[in-house]
C-alpha cells in the first residue's frame, strides 16, 4: 500500500540526537587490584583465577595460578593465606576460602597431569641456583620460563628444603612435594644433589662459570636457647627431629616431651611427637592469643591433646633420677612495636615445675651467612641485598630465608619469582608482563553486594582426632568438587569484570556495546549518569570526568 | 552471582531525552524489548510521551499513538478493537502512562476499560507525582512527601490503586521495580499472554522529583522493595494475591533519608510511616496466604 506520510507522524529515529553532549563524566572500565592480590606474597591474580574456576575453566584457573606460583597444591595446603585476612567478603559474611580453592585447583592439575611447557627457544645464558627449597625452585621455574638454563644445586639428597624436611607429612603429604617439584625439573632443570657450596671459593667458581648465581640456601641452623646445654642427650634439635621423622627414622626419646617455642615449627614438632605416641607440653613466652603460629594450627594441636603452657619461661633444668625437672616462672609478655622486639617480665612468686624426659627447643632458625663472608655482605642474620635482590657482588642474587626475615613458604616463593625477574632483566631477557593494573585497590564500598546472595563459607573437613594420631595422614581434607564451585561463586571478583552484563542491561540510554570479551561506551549517547558504576557488582567500572585519563 | 536475564532486541533507541539515569527509560527498555515488534503503544501526556517522541524523531520502533491525558485506556481499547476487526488479533496494545494519567486524570477511562475487560496491557510508571510539569502532587504522592504543590509535605496518604483495580476483578495486576529487571520482564511476558485487562505498576524513583542522585534510581527502587514500601506482588482475577518477594530486610529509614522530598520528616513522621508500612505489609501477606 502506497501511503504518504502524514506530517503528524515522526519520520526519523532518535539516534540523530547525540545526547552524549549532556555528559560531564564518562564510565571507564578498569582492572583494579583486589585486596587479596595486594596481600598475596606471590602477587597471585586471585580474583582472576577464581573467576575462571567459577566459569568451570579449571585449566584456565591453574594456568593463571602458576603464572606466579608453581606450587598450587603445596601452597593450597600450607600457605598462611594473608589473602583471606583482607578479603572484602568478610565485611558481608565470611572471607572466601581462597586457600582451599587453590588446593582444589592444584589437586585437579595433579590428577589431570597438567605440565609446564619446556621453553620453545633455549637461550644462551645460564644461572646457578643454590638451594632446592621453595625460593630456589620458584626462581628455577621462572628462569626456565624465560628460556634461561638452570643448574640447581642442593645440599640434601633430595630437593624440597623445608617442604620436604621441615613440614610434617600430616600437613603436607610428600607425594605432593615430589609431584610439584618433578613438574619444574621436567622443564629441563639440571639438578645436582648432595652438592655443597661451602665457602667463598666454591661460590666464586660458580660465579665465574655461570652468568648469574642465585642463593636460596634457607635458614637451617636452629637458634640456640641461652643457658641450655645442647650437648646433653635429652636436648634434641628441632630441625633434626623433624627431618629425621620426615625421613622415616624418628629419634629415640622418652615418653614425655617439652617443646619450647610458639611458632609454626614448634607446633609442627609438638604434633609430630604426638603422632609418635608421646605426651607433649608446649612452653611458650607468648600468651596463647599472641602465639606466632596460625590459629588453626594451635586449635588442632589442642584437639590432639598437646598441653599448652603459655606466658611462661624455663629458668633452669635439673636431673631427678631418670627424668628432668624444669624450673619455670610465669611472665608478662609485651609484644613490642616490631616483630621479635618483645620484652618479658617474670611474675614474682609464680614459680612452678614441669617434669619431663626430654626437651626440644624450637625458637626459630638462623641462616648461615658466614661461609661466604668475604664475598657477600651480611647484617649478621641475613645476606644483604638491594631492591633487585642482588648481593654486594654483582651477578650474585639471593632470596628466601637466607636473605630475609619473612619466613613463610609462600613469601619465599614470591622472592624467588621476583629474583628471577630481576636476573632476567640483568641478563637482558625481559619478562612478559602480567596485565597492567591501572587503579587503586578495590574497596568493599565499591562492591554491590545486592548481587551476591548470603552464603556461608564451605569449610574443609579435618580428619577425626583419633585417626590423626594413628599416623601422618593429612589432617585437612579437600573440598568436594561441588563445594569448591560453590565457594568460588562466593568471590566478589573485586576489581575484575566478570562479564555479567549489568552495565549493559542497566543503561537507560543503550550506550554500552557488548564486545566479545568486554564492553565499550558509546560516547554519542552516554549521558554520564553512572548507573553502570552503581550497579557493577565487582567495582570494575568507574566514572571519570571528561578529559581525565586513568592514572 | 545473580544474573539479570531479559532479551534486548533494540526496540528502544538511544538519543531519547529522558534525564540522565532515568529509571523510566530503563523500564521502557525492558518492557518494549519484552513485548517485541508486534505491539502498538498508546501514550497520554507524561514523561513517556517526551521520551518516546520529540517530533519528528522517535526512540521507539513500534507505532506509538499519542492521546489525551484522560483517555489512554479508552484509546487503547479502540486501537485493540480496530486491530481485531482487521484480523490482527495477536498484536499487543500497551498503554504507557504516568501516575497522573492513571491515578487521577485517566482513572475514569481505565475503570471503564477494566469493567469491560478490554484486551489491553496498561503500564503505569508510578513516580508519585506530576514530575514532567515541574513536580506537583498526584493522588499517588505518599504522605509527607514534598512536591511543588505540597511544600510542607502531602497531608493525605497514597491512593491504593491496585485495590481499586482488583475490585474490577480483572485477570492480572502486578507491581514491578527497575531494580528487578528479570522479574519485570517475566511479568510483562505473563501479562501479554493473558486475554483481558492487565495492569502493571512500576515504581519509578524520579531523580529531580524525589531528589536522589543521578546514579541512584535503581538503588532507591531496590530500597523501596527491600523495606516493604513498594512490595512486589501479583493479583490474579482480583482475588489471588502472590508475593514475588515475601521478606523485608530493612526499615524505611534509609529509604526515606536519601530522598530530598522527605527532608523535613520528624522522627515521629518516620515512625508513623514505618508503622503504616508494617501494617500494609502484614495485610498484604495475609491476603497472599489466603
Amino acid at each position: 500500500m502506497d501511503r504518504q506520510p502524514s506530517p503528524l507522524w515522526t519520520n526519523s529515529s532518535s539516534l540523530l540526537r547525540k545526547t552524549g553532549t549532556w555528559r560531564s563524566a564518562k564510565p571507564e572500565y578498569i582492572l583494579s587490584p583486589s585486596p587479596c592480590l595486594g596481600a598475596c606474597p606471590v602477587n597471585g591474580r586471585i580474583a582472576e583465577w577464581i573467576g575462571l574456576l567459577m566459569e568451570g575453566d579449571v585449566k584456565g584457573a591453574w594456568l593463571t595460578l602458576v603464572d606466579n606460583n608453581p606450587f598450587p597444591a603445596i601452597a593450597g595446603r600450607i600457605c598462611h593465606h594473608p589473602c583471606e585476612t583482607v578479603c572484602n567478603r568478610q565485611q558481608m559474611d565470611e572471607a572466601v576460602g581462597i586457600c582451599s580453592l587453590e588446593r582444589h585447583v592444584g589437586d585437579v592439575a595433579m590428577r589431570e597431569g597438567w605440565s609446564f611447557p619446556v621453553p620453545e627457544k633455549e637461550g644462551e645464558k645460564s644461572v646457578a641456583v643454590i638451594g632446592g627449597g621453595p625460593a630456589g625452585l620458584s626462581a628455577a621455574y621462572q628462569l626456565r620460563r624465560l628460556g634461561i638454563k638452570v643448574n640447581l644445586l642442593e645440599q640434601q639428597p633430595q630437593l624440597g628444603g623445608l617442604l620436604r624436611y621441615g613440614i610434617p607429612a600430616y600437613r603436607l603429604d610428600k607425594k605432593i612435594v615430589d609431584y610439584e617439584i618433578r613438574r619444574i625439573i621436567d622443564m629441563g632443570v639440571d639438578v645436582e644433589l648432595s652438592a655443597e657450596v661451602d665457602d667463598q671459593h666454591a661460590l666464586q667458581k660458580l660465579h665465574d662459570e655461570f652468568d648469574a648465581v642465585y642463593i636460596a640456601t634457607g635458614a637451617s641452623q636452629s637458634k640456640a636457647l641461652p643457658g641450655l646445654d645442647y650437648s646433653q642427650s635429652w636436648v634434641i634439635d628441632s630441625a633434626e627431629f623433624l627431618s629425621a621423622t620426615n625421613a622415616g627414622e624418628p629419634c629415640s626419646l622418652g615418653s614425655d616431651l617439652v617443646v619450647i617455642g610458639g611458632g609454626s615449627a614448634a607446633i609442627d614438632v609438638a604434633r609430630t611427637a604426638r603422632r609418635l605416641g608421646k605426651s607433649v607440653k608446649l612452653l611458650s613466652l607468648e600468651p596463647e592469643h599472641l602465639l606466632p603460629a596460625q590459629k588453626t594450627e594451635v586449635d588442632e594441636a589442642i584437639e590432639e591433646g598437646i598441653e599448652f603452657v603459655t606466658a611462661a619461661q624455663m629458668q633452669s633444668v635439673s636431673k631427678d633420677g631418670g627424668s628432668l625437672i624444669l624450673e619455670c616462672i610465669r611472665i608478662n609478655f609485651n609484644q613490642g612495636e616490631e616483630r621479635g622486639k618483645f620484652t618479658i617480665n617474670p611474675v614474682p612468686g609464680s614459680e612452678f615445675q614441669l617434669r619431663t624426659d626430654a626437651i626440644i627447643p624450637s625458637i626459630g632458625q638462623d641462616a648461615d651467612t658466614s661461609r661466604w663472608q668475604s664475598l657477600l655482605d651480611s647484617d649478621g642474620t641475613v645476606v644483604k641485598t638491594d631492591d633487585c635482590w642482588q648481593t654486594s657482588t654483582q651477578g650474585i642474587f639471593a632470596g628466601g630465608d637466607v636473605a630475609s626475615m619473612d619466613r613463610f613458604v609462600t613469601q619465599a616463593v614470591g622472592m624467588g619469582k621476583q629474583a628471577a625477574a630481576e636476573i632476567g632483566y640483568y641478563l637482558e631477557q625481559l619478562l612478559s608482563g602480567s596485565p597492567v593494573m591501572n587503579a587503586n585497590e578495590t574497596e568493599f564500598s565499591e562492591i554491590n553486594t545486592n548481587y551476591f546472595p548470603a552464603a556461608a563459607r564451605n569449610k574443609q573437613a579435618d580428619l577425626e582426632v583419633d585417626d590423626r594420631l594413628q599416623n601422618f595422614s593429612e589432617v585437612q581434607q579437600p573440598l568436594a568438587e561441588d563445594h569448591a564451585l560453590a565457594e568460588a561463586s562466593r568471590c566478589f571478583s573485586c576489581g575484575s569484570c566478570i562479564y555479567c552484563d549489568n552495565c549493559y542491561l542497566y543503561c537507560p540510554d543503550m550506550a554500552i556495546t557488548k564486545l566479545k570479551h568486554g564492553y565499550e561506551v558509546k560516547s554519542d549517547y552516554c549521558k554520564g549518569c553512572g548507573l553502570c558504576v552503581a550497579e557493577c557488582p565487582t567495582g570494575s567500572v568507574v566514572m571519570l570526568e571528561e578529559g581525565q585519563g586513568t592514572a | 552471582m545473580d544474573m539479570i536475564d531479559y532479551p534486548d532486541g533494540e526496540q528502544f533507541s538511544p538519543g531519547h531525552v529522558a534525564c540522565a539515569g532515568c529509571a523510566e527509560a530503563l523500564s521502557l527498555r525492558v518492557i518494549l524489548n519484552t513485548l517485541g515488534a508486534d505491539a502498538i503503544a498508546v501514550v497520554p501526556p507524561s514523561c513517556t510521551a517526551v521520551i518516546c517522541g520529540g517530533y519528528p524523531l522517535s526512540s521507539v520502533s513500534i507505532p506509538v499513538q499519542h492521546t489525551t491525558l484522560e483517555s489512554a485506556a479508552a484509546s487503547a481499547s479502540g486501537v485493540k478493537r480496530s486491530l481485531n476487526a482487521l484480523g490482527k488479533t495477536n498484536t499487543t496494545v500497551v498503554c504507557l502512562a504516568g501516575d497522573g494519567g492513571t491515578y487521577d486524570i485517566g482513572l475514569q477511562a481505565l475503570s471503564s476499560a477494566a469493567e469491560r475487560n478490554e484486551d489491553i496491557l496498561y503500564v503505569c510508571f508510578d513516580n508519585e507525582g506530576y514530575m514532567n510539569t515541574g513536580g506537583q502532587k498526584s493522588s499517588s504522592t505518599p504522605l509527607n512527601a514534598i512536591t511543588g504543590s505540597t511544600p510542607a509535605g502531602k497531608l493525605s496518604r497514597k491512593k491504593n490503586l491496585v485495590e481499586i483495580l482488583a475490585a474490577h476483578r480483572i485477570p492480572y495486576i502486578a507491581t514491578c521495580s527497575p531494580a528487578h529487571l528479570s522479574d519485570m520482564s517475566a511479568k510483562i511476558k505473563k501479562a501479554a499472554s493473558i486475554r483481558g485487562t492487565k495492569v502493571i505498576m512500576v515504581i519509578i524513583p524520579c531523580l529531580p522529583g524525589w531528589g536522589v542522585a543521578d546514579d541512584a534510581a535503581v538503588k532507591t527502587a531496590r530500597m523501596a522493595v527491600d523495606s516493604g514500601v513498594f512490595p512486589l506482588y501479583e493479583v490474579e482475577d482480583g482475588v489471588d494475591y502472590t508475593m514475588t518477594i515475601d521478606t523485608r530486610n530493612q526499615s524505611v529509614n534509609a529509604y526515606l533519608k536519601q530522598q530530598k522530598r522527605y527532608r523535613n520528616l520528624s522522627d515521629k513522621n518516620i515512625s508513623d510511616i514505618q508503622a503504616d508500612v508494617d501494617k500494609e505489609w502484614e495485610y498484604l501477606l495475609g491476603r497472599a496466604r489466603k
